[in-house]
Protein backbone atom coordinates (compact mmCIF):
# COMPACT_ATOMS: atom_id res chain seq x y z
CA UNK A 1 0.00 0.00 0.00
CA UNK A 2 2.79 2.38 0.84
CA UNK A 3 5.11 0.76 -1.66
CA UNK A 4 6.06 4.11 -3.13
CA UNK A 5 7.80 4.92 0.16
CA UNK A 6 10.74 2.91 -1.02
CA UNK A 7 11.00 4.60 -4.40
CA UNK A 8 11.83 8.02 -2.92
CA UNK A 9 15.40 9.08 -2.32
CA UNK A 10 14.50 10.69 1.00
CA UNK A 11 12.09 9.41 3.58
CA UNK A 12 11.23 11.31 6.75
CA UNK A 13 9.45 9.52 9.56
CA UNK A 14 7.70 11.86 11.97
CA UNK A 15 5.27 11.69 14.85
CA UNK A 16 4.82 12.20 18.58
CA UNK A 17 7.33 10.72 21.02
CA UNK A 18 6.96 7.00 21.59
CA UNK A 19 4.45 6.23 18.83
CA UNK A 20 6.88 4.01 16.93
CA UNK A 21 8.95 6.26 14.63
CA UNK A 22 12.26 4.52 15.24
CA UNK A 23 10.63 1.13 14.85
CA UNK A 24 8.96 2.19 11.58
CA UNK A 25 12.06 3.87 10.16
CA UNK A 26 14.25 0.88 10.99
CA UNK A 27 11.68 -1.56 9.59
CA UNK A 28 11.50 0.33 6.30
CA UNK A 29 15.28 0.63 6.12
CA UNK A 30 15.62 -3.13 6.51
CA UNK A 31 13.13 -3.73 3.70
CA UNK A 32 14.90 -1.25 1.43
CA UNK A 33 18.21 -2.99 2.13
CA UNK A 34 16.63 -6.38 1.55
CA UNK A 35 15.69 -5.14 -1.91
CA UNK A 36 19.31 -4.25 -2.56
CA UNK A 37 18.85 -0.55 -2.24
CA UNK A 38 21.81 1.08 -0.52
CA UNK A 39 20.10 2.69 2.43
CA UNK A 40 21.27 5.06 5.18
CA UNK A 41 19.17 5.25 8.34
CA UNK A 42 19.71 8.50 10.22
CA UNK A 43 18.56 9.38 13.72
CA UNK A 44 18.07 13.06 14.49
CA UNK A 45 16.50 12.49 17.90
CA UNK A 46 18.95 13.69 20.59
CA UNK A 47 17.88 10.64 22.62
CA UNK A 48 19.15 8.21 19.99
CA UNK A 49 17.82 4.67 20.11
CA UNK A 50 19.12 3.10 16.90
CA UNK A 51 22.14 1.62 18.70
CA UNK A 52 19.85 -0.04 21.25
CA UNK A 53 17.53 -1.29 18.55
CA UNK A 54 20.32 -2.84 16.47
CA UNK A 55 22.27 -3.95 19.51
CA UNK A 56 25.54 -2.33 18.47
CA UNK A 57 27.28 1.02 18.74
CA UNK A 58 26.49 3.47 15.92
CA UNK A 59 27.40 7.08 16.72
CA UNK A 60 28.04 10.10 14.55
CA UNK A 61 29.76 8.27 11.68
CA UNK A 62 28.04 6.17 9.04
CA UNK A 63 28.22 2.61 10.33
CA UNK A 64 27.54 -0.48 8.20
CA UNK A 65 24.82 -2.74 9.62
CA UNK A 66 24.24 -5.13 6.71
CA UNK A 67 25.57 -5.41 3.17
CA UNK A 68 23.42 -2.51 2.02
CA UNK A 69 22.30 -0.80 5.23
CA UNK A 70 24.17 1.93 7.11
CA UNK A 71 23.15 3.94 10.15
CA UNK A 72 24.13 7.27 11.65
CA UNK A 73 23.21 9.10 14.85
CA UNK A 74 23.67 12.85 14.46
CA UNK A 75 25.39 14.45 17.46
CA UNK A 76 24.46 18.16 17.47
CA UNK A 77 26.79 18.93 20.41
CA UNK A 78 29.79 17.67 18.56
CA UNK A 79 28.55 19.31 15.37
CA UNK A 80 28.26 22.73 17.04
CA UNK A 81 31.73 22.39 18.62
CA UNK A 82 33.28 21.57 15.27
CA UNK A 83 31.45 24.39 13.54
CA UNK A 84 32.57 26.95 16.12
CA UNK A 85 36.18 25.72 16.03
CA UNK A 86 36.20 26.13 12.26
CA UNK A 87 34.70 29.60 12.52
CA UNK A 88 37.26 30.57 15.19
CA UNK A 89 40.20 29.40 13.11
CA UNK A 90 38.90 31.15 10.03
CA UNK A 91 38.34 34.41 11.90
CA UNK A 92 41.87 34.39 13.27
CA UNK A 93 43.05 34.64 9.70
CA UNK A 94 40.70 37.51 9.00
CA UNK A 95 41.01 39.85 11.96
CA UNK A 96 43.68 41.76 13.81
CA UNK A 97 45.13 39.86 16.78
CA UNK A 98 43.82 42.56 19.11
CA UNK A 99 40.28 41.32 18.32
CA UNK A 100 40.99 37.64 19.07
CA UNK A 101 39.81 37.79 22.67
CA UNK A 102 36.56 39.54 21.83
CA UNK A 103 35.85 37.18 18.94
CA UNK A 104 36.44 34.16 21.17
CA UNK A 105 34.09 35.64 23.72
CA UNK A 106 31.41 36.16 21.09
CA UNK A 107 31.73 32.57 19.87
CA UNK A 108 31.61 31.14 23.36
CA UNK A 109 28.37 33.05 23.88
CA UNK A 110 27.03 31.67 20.60
CA UNK A 111 27.84 28.11 21.73
CA UNK A 112 25.22 28.38 24.46
CA UNK A 113 22.72 30.58 22.68
CA UNK A 114 19.22 29.16 22.27
CA UNK A 115 18.84 27.60 18.86
CA UNK A 116 22.49 26.65 18.43
CA UNK A 117 21.97 22.92 18.83
CA UNK A 118 19.07 22.98 16.45
CA UNK A 119 21.05 24.97 13.91
CA UNK A 120 23.93 22.49 14.14
CA UNK A 121 21.57 19.55 13.71
CA UNK A 122 19.90 21.14 10.74
CA UNK A 123 23.16 21.83 8.97
CA UNK A 124 24.13 18.18 9.34
CA UNK A 125 20.71 17.06 8.11
CA UNK A 126 21.11 19.23 5.03
CA UNK A 127 24.51 17.65 4.36
CA UNK A 128 23.22 14.12 4.83
CA UNK A 129 20.26 14.80 2.53
CA UNK A 130 22.74 15.53 -0.23
CA UNK A 131 24.13 11.96 0.06
CA UNK A 132 20.86 10.50 -1.23
CA UNK A 133 20.96 9.56 -4.88
CA UNK A 134 24.73 9.66 -4.76
CA UNK A 135 26.30 7.46 -2.11
CA UNK A 136 22.95 5.98 -1.15
CA UNK A 137 19.83 5.04 -3.05
CA UNK A 138 17.75 6.09 -0.09
CA UNK A 139 18.23 8.02 3.14
CA UNK A 140 15.64 7.46 5.86
CA UNK A 141 15.39 9.98 8.70
CA UNK A 142 14.14 8.76 12.03
CA UNK A 143 13.10 12.26 13.09
CA UNK A 144 12.72 13.92 16.43
CA UNK A 145 9.23 14.47 17.90
CA UNK A 146 6.82 16.45 15.70
CA UNK A 147 7.28 19.92 17.19
CA UNK A 148 11.02 19.85 16.66
CA UNK A 149 10.64 18.38 13.18
CA UNK A 150 8.27 21.10 12.12
CA UNK A 151 10.62 23.84 13.30
CA UNK A 152 13.40 22.02 11.55
CA UNK A 153 11.39 22.07 8.35
CA UNK A 154 10.61 25.76 8.42
CA UNK A 155 14.18 26.77 9.22
CA UNK A 156 15.74 26.45 5.76
CA UNK A 157 13.17 28.87 4.44
CA UNK A 158 13.58 31.36 7.27
CA UNK A 159 17.34 31.11 7.05
CA UNK A 160 17.42 31.60 3.33
CA UNK A 161 15.37 34.74 3.84
CA UNK A 162 17.78 36.07 6.48
CA UNK A 163 20.80 35.28 4.41
CA UNK A 164 19.28 36.81 1.31
CA UNK A 165 18.72 39.91 3.39
CA UNK A 166 22.24 39.96 4.79
CA UNK A 167 24.11 39.05 1.65
CA UNK A 168 21.94 41.18 -0.60
CA UNK A 169 22.59 44.05 1.73
CA UNK A 170 26.32 43.46 1.62
CA UNK A 171 26.27 43.62 -2.14
CA UNK A 172 24.23 46.80 -2.18
CA UNK A 173 26.48 48.36 0.41
CA UNK A 174 29.60 47.47 -1.56
CA UNK A 175 28.05 48.88 -4.75
CA UNK A 176 27.21 52.14 -3.03
CA UNK A 177 30.73 52.22 -1.59
CA UNK A 178 32.35 51.95 -5.01
CA UNK A 179 29.92 54.54 -6.41
CA UNK A 180 31.15 56.86 -3.70
CA UNK A 181 34.75 56.26 -4.62
CA UNK A 182 34.03 56.86 -8.30
CA UNK A 183 32.55 60.21 -7.43
CA UNK A 184 35.93 61.15 -6.09
CA UNK A 185 37.22 61.14 -2.55
CA UNK A 186 36.83 57.78 -0.85
CA UNK A 187 36.08 59.51 2.41
CA UNK A 188 33.11 61.72 2.93
CA UNK A 189 32.68 63.34 6.29
CA UNK A 190 30.60 61.01 8.45
CA UNK A 191 31.30 58.07 6.21
CA UNK A 192 33.35 56.18 8.74
CA UNK A 193 32.63 52.95 6.93
CA UNK A 194 35.14 53.75 4.23
CA UNK A 195 37.56 52.46 6.82
CA UNK A 196 36.45 48.97 5.81
CA UNK A 197 36.08 49.63 2.16
CA UNK A 198 39.66 50.08 1.11
CA UNK A 199 40.42 48.81 -2.39
CA UNK A 200 42.04 45.73 -0.88
CA UNK A 201 38.71 44.69 0.62
CA UNK A 202 37.24 44.20 -2.81
CA UNK A 203 40.22 42.66 -4.53
CA UNK A 204 40.15 39.04 -5.65
CA UNK A 205 40.43 36.77 -2.62
CA UNK A 206 39.88 39.69 -0.25
CA UNK A 207 38.25 39.31 3.13
CA UNK A 208 34.86 40.55 1.94
CA UNK A 209 34.86 38.26 -1.01
CA UNK A 210 35.94 35.27 1.05
CA UNK A 211 33.13 35.89 3.51
CA UNK A 212 30.66 36.37 0.75
CA UNK A 213 31.59 33.13 -0.98
CA UNK A 214 31.55 31.22 2.26
CA UNK A 215 28.07 32.40 3.23
CA UNK A 216 26.78 31.84 -0.28
CA UNK A 217 28.05 28.28 -0.17
CA UNK A 218 26.39 27.58 3.15
CA UNK A 219 23.19 29.16 1.96
CA UNK A 220 23.14 27.06 -1.20
CA UNK A 221 23.33 23.93 0.94
CA UNK A 222 20.09 24.89 2.68
CA UNK A 223 18.33 26.02 -0.42
CA UNK A 224 19.23 22.69 -2.02
CA UNK A 225 17.95 20.79 1.01
CA UNK A 226 14.71 22.69 0.88
CA UNK A 227 14.30 21.99 -2.82
CA UNK A 228 14.79 18.27 -2.19
CA UNK A 229 12.37 18.29 0.70
CA UNK A 230 9.64 19.98 -1.30
CA UNK A 231 10.02 17.72 -4.34
CA UNK A 232 7.39 15.00 -4.15
CA UNK A 233 9.42 12.85 -6.55
CA UNK A 234 12.37 12.93 -4.19
CA UNK A 235 10.98 13.13 -0.67
CA UNK A 236 8.29 11.32 1.24
CA UNK A 237 7.07 12.21 4.70
CA UNK A 238 5.48 9.47 6.73
CA UNK A 239 3.57 10.24 9.91
CA UNK A 240 3.34 7.61 12.61
CA UNK A 241 0.61 7.73 15.24
CA UNK A 242 -1.31 5.57 17.68
CA UNK A 243 -5.09 5.40 18.05
CA UNK A 244 -5.24 7.72 21.05
CA UNK A 245 -6.33 11.30 21.61
CA UNK A 246 -2.98 13.06 21.92
CA UNK A 247 -1.34 11.24 19.03
CA UNK A 248 -4.31 12.04 16.76
CA UNK A 249 -4.26 15.72 17.76
CA UNK A 250 -0.53 15.98 17.16
CA UNK A 251 -0.85 14.28 13.80
CA UNK A 252 -3.59 16.65 12.68
CA UNK A 253 -1.38 19.57 13.65
CA UNK A 254 1.73 18.13 12.03
CA UNK A 255 -0.13 17.28 8.84
CA UNK A 256 -1.56 20.80 8.68
CA UNK A 257 1.82 22.46 9.09
CA UNK A 258 3.64 20.14 6.70
CA UNK A 259 0.95 20.73 4.10
CA UNK A 260 1.18 24.48 4.63
CA UNK A 261 4.90 24.25 3.95
CA UNK A 262 4.18 22.10 0.85
CA UNK A 263 6.05 19.11 2.24
CA UNK A 264 4.67 15.98 0.56
CA UNK A 265 2.97 13.90 3.27
CA UNK A 266 2.85 10.45 1.74
CA UNK A 267 1.00 8.36 4.25
CA UNK A 268 0.16 7.37 7.80
CA UNK A 269 1.25 4.44 9.88
CA UNK A 270 -1.35 3.77 12.54
CA UNK A 271 0.72 1.79 14.97
CA UNK A 272 -0.19 -0.32 18.00
CA UNK A 273 -3.70 -1.19 16.89
CA UNK A 274 -5.11 -3.93 19.10
CA UNK A 275 -5.41 -7.11 17.05
CA UNK A 276 -8.95 -8.51 16.83
CA UNK A 277 -7.93 -11.83 18.31
CA UNK A 278 -6.46 -10.35 21.48
CA UNK A 279 -8.96 -11.42 24.10
CA UNK A 280 -9.96 -10.70 27.67
CA UNK A 281 -12.17 -8.09 29.31
CA UNK A 282 -9.29 -5.65 29.70
CA UNK A 283 -8.40 -5.72 26.02
CA UNK A 284 -12.07 -5.46 25.06
CA UNK A 285 -12.28 -2.25 27.06
CA UNK A 286 -9.12 -0.94 25.39
CA UNK A 287 -10.50 -1.83 21.99
CA UNK A 288 -13.66 0.16 22.70
CA UNK A 289 -11.40 3.07 23.67
CA UNK A 290 -9.41 3.05 20.47
CA UNK A 291 -12.35 2.44 18.08
CA UNK A 292 -13.49 6.08 17.84
CA UNK A 293 -9.90 7.22 17.23
CA UNK A 294 -9.44 4.71 14.44
CA UNK A 295 -12.65 6.01 12.92
CA UNK A 296 -11.56 9.62 13.33
CA UNK A 297 -8.23 8.87 11.65
CA UNK A 298 -9.99 7.24 8.71
CA UNK A 299 -12.30 10.21 8.34
CA UNK A 300 -9.81 13.06 8.68
CA UNK A 301 -7.10 11.41 6.62
CA UNK A 302 -9.36 9.65 4.12
CA UNK A 303 -7.23 11.00 1.28
CA UNK A 304 -3.95 9.67 2.64
CA UNK A 305 -2.77 6.09 2.26
CA UNK A 306 -2.90 4.48 5.71
CA UNK A 307 -1.49 1.29 7.13
CA UNK A 308 -2.49 -0.27 10.45
CA UNK A 309 0.19 -2.05 12.39
CA UNK A 310 -0.97 -4.30 15.21
CA UNK A 311 0.28 -4.03 18.75
CA UNK A 312 2.65 -6.94 19.15
CA UNK A 313 2.96 -8.92 22.37
CA UNK A 314 6.62 -7.96 22.81
CA UNK A 315 8.90 -5.03 22.26
CA UNK A 316 10.30 -5.13 18.76
CA UNK A 317 14.02 -5.54 18.63
CA UNK A 318 14.80 -8.56 16.52
CA UNK A 319 15.59 -8.03 12.86
CA UNK A 320 13.14 -10.61 11.61
CA UNK A 321 10.12 -8.99 13.30
CA UNK A 322 11.27 -5.56 12.13
CA UNK A 323 11.63 -6.78 8.58
CA UNK A 324 8.18 -8.34 8.61
CA UNK A 325 6.76 -5.12 9.99
CA UNK A 326 8.45 -3.20 7.20
CA UNK A 327 7.03 -5.55 4.56
CA UNK A 328 3.61 -5.06 6.09
CA UNK A 329 3.94 -1.28 5.82
CA UNK A 330 5.00 -1.32 2.20
CA UNK A 331 2.20 -3.70 1.37
CA UNK A 332 3.43 -7.28 1.39
CA UNK A 333 3.05 -9.83 4.11
CA UNK A 334 0.75 -8.77 6.97
CA UNK A 335 2.17 -8.98 10.47
CA UNK A 336 0.47 -11.33 12.87
CA UNK B 1 52.46 79.28 -16.32
CA UNK B 2 52.79 76.99 -13.33
CA UNK B 3 50.64 79.40 -11.41
CA UNK B 4 47.97 79.27 -14.10
CA UNK B 5 47.92 75.45 -14.02
CA UNK B 6 47.53 75.54 -10.29
CA UNK B 7 44.54 77.88 -10.54
CA UNK B 8 42.95 75.66 -13.19
CA UNK B 9 43.32 72.61 -11.04
CA UNK B 10 41.70 74.42 -8.12
CA UNK B 11 38.83 75.58 -10.31
CA UNK B 12 38.35 72.05 -11.59
CA UNK B 13 38.20 70.75 -8.03
CA UNK B 14 35.70 73.42 -7.05
CA UNK B 15 33.43 72.65 -10.00
CA UNK B 16 33.63 68.97 -9.29
CA UNK B 17 32.70 69.58 -5.70
CA UNK B 18 29.82 71.80 -6.82
CA UNK B 19 28.30 69.30 -9.24
CA UNK B 20 29.13 66.02 -7.59
CA UNK B 21 28.88 66.54 -3.88
CA UNK B 22 25.07 66.55 -3.64
CA UNK B 23 25.07 63.06 -5.20
CA UNK B 24 27.93 61.98 -3.03
CA UNK B 25 26.01 63.10 0.01
CA UNK B 26 22.91 61.23 -1.13
CA UNK B 27 24.85 58.06 -1.84
CA UNK B 28 26.70 58.22 1.43
CA UNK B 29 23.35 58.63 3.17
CA UNK B 30 21.80 55.70 1.28
CA UNK B 31 24.72 53.60 2.26
CA UNK B 32 24.50 54.62 5.88
CA UNK B 33 20.84 53.62 5.86
CA UNK B 34 21.79 50.29 4.33
CA UNK B 35 24.35 49.82 7.04
CA UNK B 36 21.89 50.71 9.75
CA UNK B 37 19.61 48.00 8.33
CA UNK B 38 22.55 45.65 8.47
CA UNK B 39 23.10 46.48 12.12
CA UNK B 40 19.44 45.83 12.77
CA UNK B 41 19.70 42.40 11.17
CA UNK B 42 22.66 41.43 13.16
CA UNK B 43 21.77 42.87 16.50
CA UNK B 44 18.14 41.87 16.33
CA UNK B 45 18.96 39.13 18.76
CA UNK B 46 20.29 41.57 21.33
CA UNK B 47 17.06 43.47 20.83
CA UNK B 48 14.96 40.40 21.50
CA UNK B 49 14.14 39.27 17.97
CA UNK B 50 15.56 35.79 17.48
CA UNK B 51 17.63 35.48 14.35
CA UNK B 52 17.59 31.86 13.18
CA UNK B 53 20.42 32.60 10.78
CA UNK B 54 22.80 33.85 13.49
CA UNK B 55 24.64 30.54 13.83
CA UNK B 56 25.27 30.39 10.11
CA UNK B 57 26.56 33.94 9.82
CA UNK B 58 29.04 33.94 12.71
CA UNK B 59 31.85 34.63 10.26
CA UNK B 60 30.48 38.13 9.88
CA UNK B 61 31.19 38.84 13.54
CA UNK B 62 34.61 40.55 13.19
CA UNK B 63 33.29 42.68 10.41
CA UNK B 64 30.34 43.58 12.54
CA UNK B 65 32.56 44.44 15.42
CA UNK B 66 34.24 47.05 13.24
CA UNK B 67 31.02 48.25 11.71
CA UNK B 68 29.37 48.43 15.08
CA UNK B 69 32.21 50.59 16.29
CA UNK B 70 31.74 52.97 13.36
CA UNK B 71 28.02 52.96 13.89
CA UNK B 72 28.01 53.94 17.56
CA UNK B 73 30.58 56.63 16.84
CA UNK B 74 28.29 57.97 14.12
CA UNK B 75 25.45 57.99 16.64
CA UNK B 76 27.62 60.25 18.77
CA UNK B 77 28.40 57.57 21.36
CA UNK B 78 32.05 57.47 22.29
CA UNK B 79 31.94 53.96 23.74
CA UNK B 80 29.95 50.86 22.89
CA UNK B 81 26.50 51.13 24.43
CA UNK B 82 26.14 47.33 24.56
CA UNK B 83 27.68 45.10 27.22
CA UNK B 84 27.33 42.17 24.87
CA UNK B 85 29.40 43.86 22.22
CA UNK B 86 32.59 45.52 23.37
CA UNK B 87 34.49 46.99 20.48
CA UNK B 88 36.20 49.72 22.48
N1 LIG C 1 3.42 -2.28 17.05
C1 LIG C 1 4.12 -2.38 18.19
N2 LIG C 1 3.91 -3.40 19.03
C2 LIG C 1 4.61 -3.52 20.16
N3 LIG C 1 5.57 -2.66 20.55
C3 LIG C 1 5.83 -1.63 19.77
C4 LIG C 1 5.14 -1.41 18.52
N4 LIG C 1 5.65 -0.32 17.93
C5 LIG C 1 6.58 0.16 18.76
N5 LIG C 1 6.73 -0.62 19.86
C6 LIG C 1 7.64 -0.41 20.99
O1 LIG C 1 7.37 0.85 21.56
C7 LIG C 1 8.54 1.47 22.01
C8 LIG C 1 8.66 2.87 21.38
O2 LIG C 1 8.82 2.75 19.97
P1 LIG C 1 9.81 3.67 19.15
O3 LIG C 1 9.83 3.16 17.74
O4 LIG C 1 11.13 3.74 19.84
O5 LIG C 1 9.06 5.06 19.26
P2 LIG C 1 9.55 6.53 18.84
O6 LIG C 1 10.77 6.37 18.01
O7 LIG C 1 8.41 7.11 18.09
O8 LIG C 1 9.80 7.26 20.12
C9 LIG C 1 9.68 0.55 21.63
O9 LIG C 1 10.03 -0.20 22.76
C10 LIG C 1 9.09 -0.34 20.56
O10 LIG C 1 9.67 -1.64 20.57
MG1 LIG D 1 12.72 7.18 18.41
Amino acid sequence: MLNELLTRRLLFVGGKGGVGKTTTAAALALVAAERDRRCLLVSTDPAHSLADLFGRPIGHRETALTASLWALEIDPDRQADEHLETVKARMRRLVHPRSFAEIDRQLDLARHAPGTMEAALLERVAEVMALAGDQYDQVIFDTAPTGHTVRLLSLPEVMAAWMDGLLGHRERSARLGSALRNLGGGRVKGDDLSLLESAADHAEGSRDQQLNELLQMRRRKFVRARELLLDANVSAFLLVLNPDRLAVLETIKAHEILTRFSVPVTGLVVNRVLPPDADGAFLDARRRQEAPYLEQIDQIFSRLPRVRVPLLPDEINDMETLRRLGRNIVGDDPVR
Amino acid sequence: MAQKEGRLARLKALLEEFYVSPYRGAIARARREEDDLFMLFVFSELMGVPNPAAYYTLELQPLLLERFHDWHRRQGLEHSPLDGFRCC
